[in-house]
C-alpha cells in the first residue's frame, strides 16, 4: 500500500482546467521530484494534496483511505503531510521558537515544555538553534526556509510537500536549504518536491515526475529520466532548462 | 516671566469680588442735608460662593438705622423702588430681622449679564418716613468686579477660578474616550469575526445559514452605527430609554457601541490585509480556522490596525463633546456651564480648546511611542553562518 495515492484528480479555476486527471502513488520513504514548465499545475497538485485547494473530482488517499472529505480527515492529512512554501510564510507575529511550537501545541496538544524541548532539537537539525528567539523579519531567506522546514518537521510528518523551496532565495542561500533537505532525505521521511533545481532533483530523487499541461506527462528514475527522456515535450523542456 | 508672575499674583489677589456701593448724595442736590440718613451699605457678596442654584444672584446688604434722633424710622422699600440701568436686570430688596437697632435690607441683583464687567452702576430710591416727614432719597450704587477685562487676564482668571471644573470635565472626557475605545475594541473583534464568516463547501445547511445570518447582523450593525450621528444615538438611548438611569453610563455605552462599528471595519481591513500565506501556512500544518485566527491572523491584524485604533481614541476624545446633549458634564459641557456663570465665552472656549488640544496631542505622542515600541527589536539581518 502506498503512503499517498492520488486518484483521477481534476481541478479547474474558472474556465481554465489546471489538473486533468492526475494519478500518482507515492510510497513511504520515497523522494519524488516534480518538474515542469510554469503553469503546468505543479503547485496546484501539491496544494490539492494538502487540501489548500479543493479538487473538483478525484480523491487523495492517505494510507489507503480517502482523506479529502471531512474536516477531521483533512486536518489529519495536513498534519501528516505538511507543506513548505516558496515564500516561507513564517508566522510574522511569533519568534522562531513560537513558530515551531504553535501547531504542535494546538493540533497535537503537546504540552509546552515538551514542545520547546522538541523545538530546540529540531532547530539543531537545521542548524538554527542559535536563532530561537529571533523574529522572522530578522532572518535571511535561507534561514527562514530552514525554520519553515523545521516547523513542518515538528508535526512528526509522514511526508513533507515542498513547493519550490529555493526559488525565492538568493543564489548564495540556496545551498544551505538544499543541504537541509538532503540531510532529511537520509532519514526515512517521504518527500514530494516541486523544484527547478535539476541537479538537485537528479541527486536526491528516487523518481522524477514531469508535468505538462495538467497531466503527469512522463515519469522515471532520475538517471533514466535525464539521460533518456522518452517523449518530445520532455526533451524540449530539458533542453530549455540546461 | 516675572511680569507674568506678577500679573497672576495680582489676579489672585483680585480673585474675590469686590463690590462697593458708593452712596452718592451729590447727585441729588438735596436741600435738607441735615436730614440725610446715615446709611451703611455693605456687600455680603464677598462671602458668597457661587453655587449652581445661586448662579447669577448677588446679594447686597443695606444696614439702615431704625432710629433717627430718637424717632423711629419707617422705610417703604419695595423692589419696584429700584431704578436700574440696563446692565442690571432686577434688584430686589428684602428685610432681615437679625440686627439690633438696625434693619438689614438685602438687595438682590438677579441675572446681571454684565456684572463681571469692571463697573456696573445702579440706582436705588428709598422713601423714608421719619416723624411724619417723608424723605425720598436716591443712591447711586456701583458694583465693581475684579475679573480682568483683557483676554489674557480673563483667561488666567477663569483657569484659576474654575480649575476644578475644567479638571472634572477633562477626566470625564478621557474616561469616556478611553473606556469607550477599549470596550468598543473588544466588541469590534466579535463584529469583525462575524463579518468575515465565509461559508465553505464543508458547511452543512444549518451552519451555512447561521454563518450568513451572523454576517448579515454584523453588517447591519456596522451600517446603522456608522450611518447615524452619535448625538442622535445618545439622545435615542438616553431620552428614549433612560438607559442605565445615569447619563454618564448611558454615554459610555453609546461611545462603546459607536466606536465598535468603526473599529470593526478597521480590524476587518487589518485581517484582510494579512498575507494569505499566513493562513495557508497555519492550515498546511493542520490548524483549524479558529486557531489560525486567534494565534496568527488577529494578532497581526491588531498590530497593523493599532495606529488606526489609536486614531479612534483621539477622535473619541473630541467626539464625546456631543454627549453634552444628554447632560454629561464632560469638558465641553463644563465649559458651557462656566460661560453661564460669567459670560466670558471667548476665554472659556479658548481654554476648552487648549485642553482638548493638549489631550489629543499628548495621546497621539504616547501612541506614537507605543507604535515604535511595538515594532519590537531593531531590524538586523543576521548573516547565515
Ligand atoms: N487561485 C487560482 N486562481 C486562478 N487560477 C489559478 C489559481 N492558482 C493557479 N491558477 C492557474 O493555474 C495554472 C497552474 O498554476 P500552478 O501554480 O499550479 O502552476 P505551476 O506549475 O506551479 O507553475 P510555476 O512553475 O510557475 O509555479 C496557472 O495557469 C495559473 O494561472
Ligand atoms: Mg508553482
Amino acid at each position: 500500500m502506498s503512503l499517498i495515492e492520488i486518484k483521477n484528480l481534476y481541478k479547474s479555476f474558472g474556465q481554465e482546467q489546471v489538473l486533468k486527471g492526475i494519478n500518482l502513488a507515492i510510497d513511504k520513504g520515497e523522494i519524488v521530484s516534480i518538474i515542469g514548465s510554469s503553469g503546468s499545475g505543479k503547485s496546484t497538485l501539491l496544494r490539492c494534496i494538502n487540501q489548500l485547494e479543493r479538487q473538483d473530482s478525484g480523491s487523495i488517499l492517505y494510507q489507503g483511505t480517502d482523506h479529502s472529505q471531512t474536516k477531521n480527515q483533512i486536518q489529519l492529512l495536513r498534519q501528516k503531510i505538511p507543506m513548505v512554501f516558496q515564500a516561507f510564510h513564517l508566522f510574522e507575529n511569533k519568534n522562531v521558537l513560537n513558530n515551531l511550537i504553535l501547531a504542535p501545541m494546538k493540533v497535537l496538544k503537546l504540552d509546552k515544555e515538551y514542545a520547546v524541548q522538541k523545538a530546540m532539537e529540531t532547530l539543531k537539525k537545521v542548524n538554527m538553534d542559535a536563532f530561537a528567539h529571533k523574529y522572522p523579519k530578522q532572518l535571511s531567506g535561507g534561514q527562514k526556509q530552514r525554520i519553515a522546514i523545521a516547523r513542518a518537521l515538528m508535526m512528526d510528518p509522514d511526508a513533507i510537500l515542498f513547493d519550490e523551496p529555493t526559488s525565492a532565495l538568493d543564489p548564495e542561500m540556496i545551498g544551505e536549504v538544499l543541504t537541509v533537505i538532503k540531510d532529511l532525505a537520509k532519514t526515512n521521511i517521504t518527500m514530494i518536491i516541486v523544484t527547478h533545481e535539476m541537479n538537485f532533483a537528479k541527486e536526491i530523487s528516487d523518481r522524477i515526475i514531469f508535468m505538462h499541461q495538467g497531466v503527469v506527462y512522463e515519469e522515471n528514475t532520475p538517471i533514466a529520466f535525464f539521460n533518456h527522456p522518452k517523449k518530445e515535450r520532455t526533451r524540449e523542456f530539458l533542453n530549455l532548462v540546461k | 516671566m516675572r511680569q507674568h508672575l506678577l500679573k497672576i499674583i495680582l489676579f489672585i489677589i483680585m480673585f474675590g469680588i469686590i463690590v462697593t456701593l458708593i452712596p452718592n448724595n451729590d447727585a441729588f442736590a438735596n436741600d435738607q442735608e441735615d436730614q440725610q440718613l446715615d446709611i451703611v451699605f455693605y456687600s455680603s457678596y464677598n462671602y458668597q460662593t457661587l453655587s449652581q442654584d445661586k448662579l447669577n444672584n448677588i446679594n447686597l446688604d443695606f444696614y439702615l438705622p431704625v432710629y433717627y434722633e430718637n424717632n423711629k424710622i419707617t422705610y417703604h422699600i419695595d423692589s419696584s423702588y429700584l431704578a436700574l440701568n440696563d446692565t442690571i436686570e432686577t434688584i430686589s430688596l428684602r428685610t432681615n430681622d437679625g440686627y439690633e437697632n438696625m434693619d438689614v435690607y438685602h438687595v438682590e441683583i438677579v441675572k446681571s449679564p454684565s456684572i463681571w464687567k469692571q463697573k456696573a452702576d445702579f440706582e436705588i430710591t428709598l422713601n423714608v418716613t421719619v416723624d411724619n416727614l417723608d424723605i425720598e432719597q436716591q443712591y447711586l450704587g456701583q458694583v465693581i468686579s475684579s475679573i480682568p477685562d483683557d483676554f489674557l487676564g480673563g483667561t488666567i482668571y477663569t483657569i484659576i477660578k474654575y480649575s476644578q471644573m475644567f479638571l472634572d470635565g477633562s477626566l470625564k472626557t478621557l474616561g469616556l474616550a478611553l473606556t469607550g475605545t477599549i470596550a468598543g475594541f473588544f466588541l469590534a473583534l466579535i463584529l469583525a469575526s462575524m463579518r468575515l464568516l465565509n461559508t465553505t463547501n464543508q458547511d452543512n445547511k444549518y451552519s451555512a445559514l447561521l454563518k450568513k445570518g451572523l454576517n448579515k447582523i454584523a453588517g447591519l450593525y456596522i451600517t446603522v452605527f456608522r450611518g447615524t450621528p452619535m448625538i442622535v444615538q445618545a439622545s435615542f438611548f438616553w431620552y428614549g430609554f433612560g438607559l442605565f438611569g445615569n447619563p454618564f453610563y448611558c454615554g459610555l455605552f453609546v461611545v462603546s457601541i459607536n466606536t465598535a462599528a468603526y473599529i470593526a471595519e478597521i480590524i476587518r481591513g487589518g485581517i484582510q490585509s494579512i498575507d494569505k500565506g499566513q493562513t495557508e501556512a497555519a492550515y498546511a500544518l493542520g490548524m483549524n480556522h479558529i486557531q489560525t485566527m486567534i494565534y496568527v491572523i488577529i494578532p497581526q491584524a491588531i498590530k497593523n490596525a493599532f495606529p488606526a485604533i489609536g486614531n479612534e481614541f483621539i477622535v473619541n476624545i473630541k467626539d464625546t463633546a456631543v454627549l453634552s446633549v444628554i447632560g454629561i458634564f464632560e469638558l465641553f459641557n463644563q465649559g458651557r456651564k462656566i460661560t453661564g456663570m460669567h459670560y466670558r465665552q471667548l476665554e472659556v472656549y479658548f481654554i476648552v480648546a487648549i485642553i482638548y488640544l493638549f489631550l489629543t496631542y499628548s495621546v497621539s505622542t504616547i501612541l506614537k511611542k507605543v507604535e515604535i515600541r511595538m515594532d519590537l527589536l531593531p531590524l538586523e539581518i543576521t548573516s547565515s553562518n
